[in-house]
């Protein structure tokens, strides 16, 4: 079946099966391939992407779910060729390591930042804990949305 | 060697150019679009999807193997078994115990038997579902004691389930104990612990020709993948093509399974001619991949009434699962550090790795030194409450300093310390007050303990190890510099590009480094024994050295000057005495080019020879060792049993900081993995059965778990040997927290736990009087 949806500001349209999963859609048919399998059953955050701005897990998000919808993924974040604040940050404070859980770990961030501009860092951590890193320890991922959350208040 | 001397005029510059300073990694910019690419975006949609066919039991004679059903399944193109290799069906890492497909005998759930190949997902797994073992179910073992019980079936056929034994044999032990003023005893064991790295494992081979394939997967031994695979083709090396594609998280896991994963990719690319894509899913990963391997350890240790250790008698038992793999060499760490970072007169170490039908276990971030150290910490914790000493004092008297002799009676004459380390954590942590001060807060206790790592930097059992690299420079004045090295997440390659850039006097920018690929890189060997700044980043220095001879011959012909005058920076090449006069490397390149002055060079690095005598263990087991030691600090609620590490003071001994932002990074990394294995990664595992493959039910912890950690204490003990003294990170971080966090359980409960993880419901009954 056919879906049309707002991807990174663009308008498409997609052929579909009925059962095809959106983190599937994405990679396999639009070659966008930032969102990751982790585990497939929502557990990790790996494949997080945000629909309508509220990060969504696409492993468990049926392509057709998202038809007439807006979905951002991390290759969508930065405009113009100028990055994200959080993508800045996360580079700056050392957020990134193995960089499998960043893009589902950028975009979950960005919808905490969209929907509260300064949060304590007990509210970053809450908001975050079903993002999985094995790597970092979440120090300076935590400290990168503090600073990126700083820098957009600016 | 004349290197040797330009080298270390470098390593005594007053102020370096980029080395030890914290520097964006460039590496990381690519992550951060979401246009890095690991195995699984290389991935063409018309790849075949190939799955894998395992034993569902853990000991079993295989009566036969039917594929026609799986066969008649649409979309299903192949299925493939031992007898569908060509070359030699063994994969064996130290011990040739393991087949790649089994077509014999299966020695755990989840040994593999075939491959089914096909169109698509779906179609490969119905494959899977449809291929018919016929078993003969044999005897299984699970436990240490089962494994070496005078009954017990033998898994690897042989005398026994024994794989391996070591021994170290220092000094009169009897003598040792006899001086002792307290002694004490006790057993301790360490469980699995599962990577959850968040990529799985990966391959993707594409085959090349008639006579070539190129593999594209997740690892950390790019150059080890080959040789397997081309063992498994009957191929030559140079037919195998294998490139290490960005690692999403390894901490040594793939290291093992890159060739496992790889092999069963090339063997049905290159068996059916297409393009052939082995993914693992997360459960596969956590049941079936490697693990840290679960050992047991008897120890028995004495000091005297000075508190200064006397005796350690140590009896290691590793559990090795139905493989070898790395046994031998997990071992071997084991026992060269059996007595800790302390000077111990008299050291008795005897140990074995046992055979057992279980996942197997392999690498694992800290390899041995992690359980090793847990019963060395636990053990000096008791000693120094039964003399009366406060626990990091009695450290404190102790530790290994310059000049020092290590379990394997090896010298250290420079590079240790360890001392420095704990004085650092024992200041940041205010140690002596916060210990008395810490107690009852609204009902949770509080805890405070402290913990010392050491870890031998390269391969274990004195295998010959050394390093090579790349690097040219381009037409245009860039760098292109190729590394065997893998980028696993801890930036390894960035830090090469820092020793490159600081020898040569080039912008980061203009450096350019190429990954793995057996085609073109040079041999780095493995990514692993935390190696890869230490080797990798000494073979850079040699390249870089190689080619700045030559850059500083033309240079100086080209302005004019004495060699001696001529200065490398900012891309330029400049005539000391007058400033004014320099030429852009762009220049210098052409120039050199032009006078046909060779713009590339390799690199090459081996650290100082080890040996030991095999009959007392003796000798020198490490090129030098990285130190460090942590605080942490608990709250235990007695309701829940739960603990919180509240706050960690870290510090660490790496010869040279080359930035230390990626030593914080990988020791924040290390305390998160430790504070999990301490207290709730659980693997449960029974009849050989792993029951809790996934995320939900074995706990990694979450941004919600992690303590405060305090800033990284980095102490610089330059090593001589390597690339600005730097030595390998790592691993220690991981070492050193999970007992610090044991030892604080202890001094807030007075439960002292031989036995992790300690998980919330082992410790609420501990509390209520059941034994831990
Ligand atoms: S892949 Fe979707 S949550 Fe893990
Ligand atoms: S950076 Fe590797 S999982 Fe987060």
């Amino acid at each position: 079946m056919k879906i049309r949806f707002k991807l990174n500001g663009r308008e498409i349209e997609a052929e579909v099966e009925p059962n095809t999963l959106l983190l599937n859609l994405l990679r396999e048919h639009l070659h966008l391939t930032g969102a990751k399998y982790g585990c497939g059953i929502g557990e990790c955050g790996a494949c997080t992407v945000l629909l309508d701005g509220e990060p969504i897990l696409s492993c468990l998000t049926l392509a057709v779910e998202v038809d007439g919808r807006e979905i951002t993924t991390i290759e969508g974040l930065a405009r113009d060729g100028e990055l994200h604040p959080l993508q800045r940050a996360f580079l700056e404070e050392g957020a990134v390591q193995c960089g499998f859980c960043t893009p589902g770990m950028i975009l979950t961030a960005k919808a905490l930042l969209d929907e509260n501009p300064n949060p304590s860092e007990e509210e970053i951590r809450e908001y975050l804990k079903g993002n999985l890193c094995r790597c970092t320890g979440y120090v300076n991922i935590v400290k990168a949305v503090k600073r990126a959350a700083e820098e957009m208040a600016r | 060697m004349e290197a040797k001397e330009v080298f270390e005029r470098f390593s005594e510059r007053e102020s370096f150019l980029v080395i030890g300073r914290s520097i964006r990694r460039f590496d990381a910019l690519d992550k951060a679009l979401g246009r890095a690419k690991f195995t699984a975006d290389y991935v063409e949609r018309d790849a075949l999807v190939v799955k894998v066919v395992r034993s569902s039991l853990p000991h079993a004679l295989i009566k036969s193997i039917n594929i026609d059903e799986a066969l008649k399944i649409p979309g299903v193109v192949a299925v493939l078994t031992a007898r569908d290799i060509p070359g030699e069906n063994q994969i064996g890492y130290a011990l040739p115990d393991q087949p790649l497909l089994n077509d014999v005998k299966v020695h755990y759930v989840g040994d593999p038997i075939a491959l089914v190949c096909a169109e698509n997902e779906e179609a490969a797994f119905k494959g899977v579902e449809a291929v018919e073992v016929e078993y003969e179910e044999l005897q299984a073992v699970y436990t240490i004691d089962e494994a070496l019980s005078e009954d017990a079936p033998r898994i690897h056929g042989g005398e026994d389930n024994i794989a391996v034994t070591t021994r170290v044999r220092k000094g009169d032990i009897e003598e040792g104990f006899s001086k002792a003023e307290a002694i004490v005893e006790d057993i301790y064991e360490t469980p699995y612990q599962e990577h959850m790295y968040i990529e799985p494992e990966a391959a993707y081979a594409i085959p090349e020709g008639h006579n070539k394939v190129t593999v594209i997967g997740t690892m950390q031994s790019p150059f080890l993948v080959r040789e397997k695979i081309a063992g498994i083709l009957g191929w030559s090396l140079n037919q195998v093509r294998v490139i290490q594609a960005l690692t999403g998280g390894a901490f040594g896991g793939k290291d093992d399974m890159g060739p496992l994963v790889c092999a069963k990719a090339a063997l049905a690319a290159v068996k059916l001619r297409r393009p052939a894509a082995l993914i693992f899913d997360r459960d596969e990963s956590a049941a079936y991949s490697v693990k840290r391997y679960p050992a047991r350890i008897r120890y028995r240790s004495g000091a005297d009434a000075e508190g200064r250790m006397t005796a350690a008698e140590v009896d290691i038992t590793v559990d090795c699962g139905a493989y070898a793999n790395r046994a031998p060499f997990w071992l071997w760490r084991m026992t060269a550090h059996a007595a800790g970072p302390y000077e111990v007169e008299a050291v008795h170490v005897d140990g074995k790795a046992v055979y057992t039908n279980k996942v197997f276990g392999g690498s694992f971030r800290g390899f041995g030194d992690v359980a090793m150290h847990f019963a060395v910490e636990s053990q000096m914790d008791m000693l120094a409450e039964k003399l009366g000493l406060d626990p990091l004092e009695f450290r404190l008297k102790n530790v290994l300093r310059p000049g020092s002799r290590t379990t394997t009676n090896q010298l250290l004459d420079h590079s240790v310390g360890m001392e420095e380390c704990l004085r650092g954590v024992a200041e940041a942590s205010d140690w002596w007050n916060r210990r008395r001060r810490v107690k009852r807060t609204e009902g949770k206790l509080r805890g405070l303990g402290v913990a010392c790592a050491h870890h031998g930097i390269s391969t274990s059992r004195g295998a010959p190890d050394w390093s090579a690299a790349s690097l040219i420079l381009n037409e245009d004045g860039t760098f292109t510099y190729r590394t065997g090295i893998c980028e696993l997440g801890q930036g390894s390659q960035f830090g090469h590009a820092k020793i490159v850039a600081e020898i040569l006097g080039a912008p980061l920018e203009s450096i350019r480094v190429e990954g793995p690929d057996t085609d073109s890189t040079p041999n780095a060997r493995p990514t692993h024994g935390s190696r890869g700044l230490m080797l990798g980043g000494s073979a850079a220095a040699d390249a870089a050295l190689r080619l700045r001879s030559r850059m500083v011959k033309v240079a100086a012909e080209m302005l004019g000057c004495d060699e001696g005058d001529v200065e490398l920076r900012d891309g330029r090449a400049y005539d000391r005495r007058r400033p004014e006069n320099s030429v852009s490397f762009r220049e210098l390149a052409r120039e050199m080019y032009i006078r046909g002055v060779s713009p590339a060079a390799y690199g090459f690095y081996a650290p100082p020879r080890r040996y030991f005598d095999p009959e007392t263990g003796l000798g020198v087991a490490y090129p030098v060792y990285t130190f460090a030691a942590t605080v942490a600090e608990v709250e235990v609620d007695p309701e829940t049993g739960e603990v919180k590490v509240v706050e960690v003071w870290p510090s660490m001994d790496v010869g040279r900081a080359i930035d230390p932002l990626l030593i914080e990074g990988q020791i924040h990394g290390a305390i998160a993995q430790g504070l999990g294995f301490a207290l709730t990664e659980n693997l449960i595992v029974e009849e050989g059965r792993v029951l809790n493959p996934n995320f939900k039910d074995y706990v990694i912890p979450s941004s919600m778990d992690m303590p405060r950690v305090s800033n990284v204490i980095i102490v610089e003990k330059p090593y001589r040997h390597s690339a600005f003294g730097a030595k390998g990170v790592g691993e220690p971080a991981i070492i050193s927290i999970v007992s610090a966090i044991a030892n604080a359980v202890y001094h807030a409960t007075g439960i002292r736990f031989r036995t992790l993880p300690i998980t919330a419901e082992r410790l609420y009954r501990a509390l209520r009087g059941e034994k831990p």
